[in-house]
């Protein structure tokens, strides 16, 4: 293990925390975001270009907002 | 439980999976040192046999092409679902405006946040559809530069409000876009059985090593993966953006506006 992969990881671990300890949902939702991106360098230290790729745009654009629709939707009382 | 018990729970199971946890991080391979038999056997193997540089896009839509179509039809599912179970309880009557609080103003968008995403929106696809051309090439595809191109539909959103983004971004249009990615991808599997030959089989020329139309029938294939995810994903963004609207013919006034 290098520096990097072990950098990478630990990243992951804090950036995973935040999401855990966020107790409002919408910080949540920024929280996962950067869990995202933060998974998508680590991907890419471990020689996996193309899951990066799809970790990027699906972990920190797709998903964040489909919660966001969705808080959004419920606190509009629908 | 207290929080001083989940506290508690929480140190004694760091506590028994971190040296677990430090074993396996200390196995990763370093970076740049790939270690894996499977991929060493396809970086040998495939650019004499199948003449393409991208070796995930290799096993993805020729080595084990067949699963990518059992992958493509869960996603053609799960969003077909998804559509369905969101329509069916929303119902027709929904306007473009935004459902929210009464009372609660909702702040307009910013000059400088329209003219970025004016820029941003139309990079952002054609980087997707790079993405998706360079498929067999770099790394990339079918599924990223399709998830890419979805998320470029979102900058319309945020920079030209969500009526623009319905005139844009239309569900009918993304369904039959999606419907026939996927369409594709099966014929592309179906074709060689007609010759008896195995399901998915490269029949077509496979072109030179590194250029862009390498592959053969990959071309072909991330193509159809291109579109069908760039429909689906599209498709569900909308439905679920949908879901924040308000019916039409409540009368709110301040209207979404920038």
């Amino acid at each position: 293990m290098s520096w990097l992969v072990g950098a990478a990881l630990l990243l992951a671990a804090i950036s995973g925390a935040f999401v855990v300890l966020s107790r409002d949902p919408k910080r949540q939702v920024f929280a996962l975001s950067a869990n995202g991106t933060v998974l998508g360098v680590l991907f890419f230290v471990l020689q996996a270009p193309d899951v990066a790729l799809s970790e990027i745009a699906v972990g920190t654009a797709v998903t964040p907002l489909l919660f966001l629709a969705a808080i959004a939707a419920s606190k509009a009382g629908r | 439980m207290s929080e001083r018990g989940r506290l508690a729970m929480l140190l004694a199971a760091l506590l028994l999976l971190a040296p677990v946890a430090w074993q396996v991080a200390l196995a990763l391979p370093a970076f740049g040192f790939p270690t894996s038999a499977y991929g060493q056997t396809i970086n040998a193997l495939v650019p004499h046999m199948r003449r393409v540089s991208n070796m995930v896009a290799a096993v993805n839509f020729d080595v084990r092409g067949f699963d990518t179509i059992g992958e493509e039809l869960m996603l053609l599912a799960a969003t077909t679902g998804a559509t369905v179970l969101l329509r069916g309880s929303r119902g027709e009557n929904i306007g473009d405006r935004a459902a929210r609080l009464p009372g609660r103003h909702l702040a307009g968008r910013a000059d400088g946040t329209v003219l970025v995403c004016r820029a941003a929106a139309i990079l952002l696809m054609l980087f997707g559809v790079y993405v998706v051309l360079h498929g067999t090439v770099t790394p990339g595809g079918g599924f990223q530069g399709g998830v890419i191109v979805a998320s470029s539909l979102l900058l319309v959103y945020l920079g030209e409000g969500y009526p623009a983004w319905r005139r844009i971004a239309r569900a009918p249009v993304l369904a039959l876009v999606e419907g026939l990615g996927a369409f594709a991808f099966v014929v592309a599997a179906a074709v060689p059985l007609a010759w008896g030959r195995p399901a998915l089989s490269n029949i077509l020329p496979l072109g030179t090593w590194k250029d862009l139309f390498s592959g053969g029938t990959m071309v072909v294939v991330n193509a159809a993966v291109g579109f069908a995810v760039a429909g689906s994903f599209g498709l569900i963004l909308g439905e679920f953006m949908e879901e924040t609207r308000g019916p039409e013919d409540e009368d709110m006034p301040d209207e979404e506006h920038r």
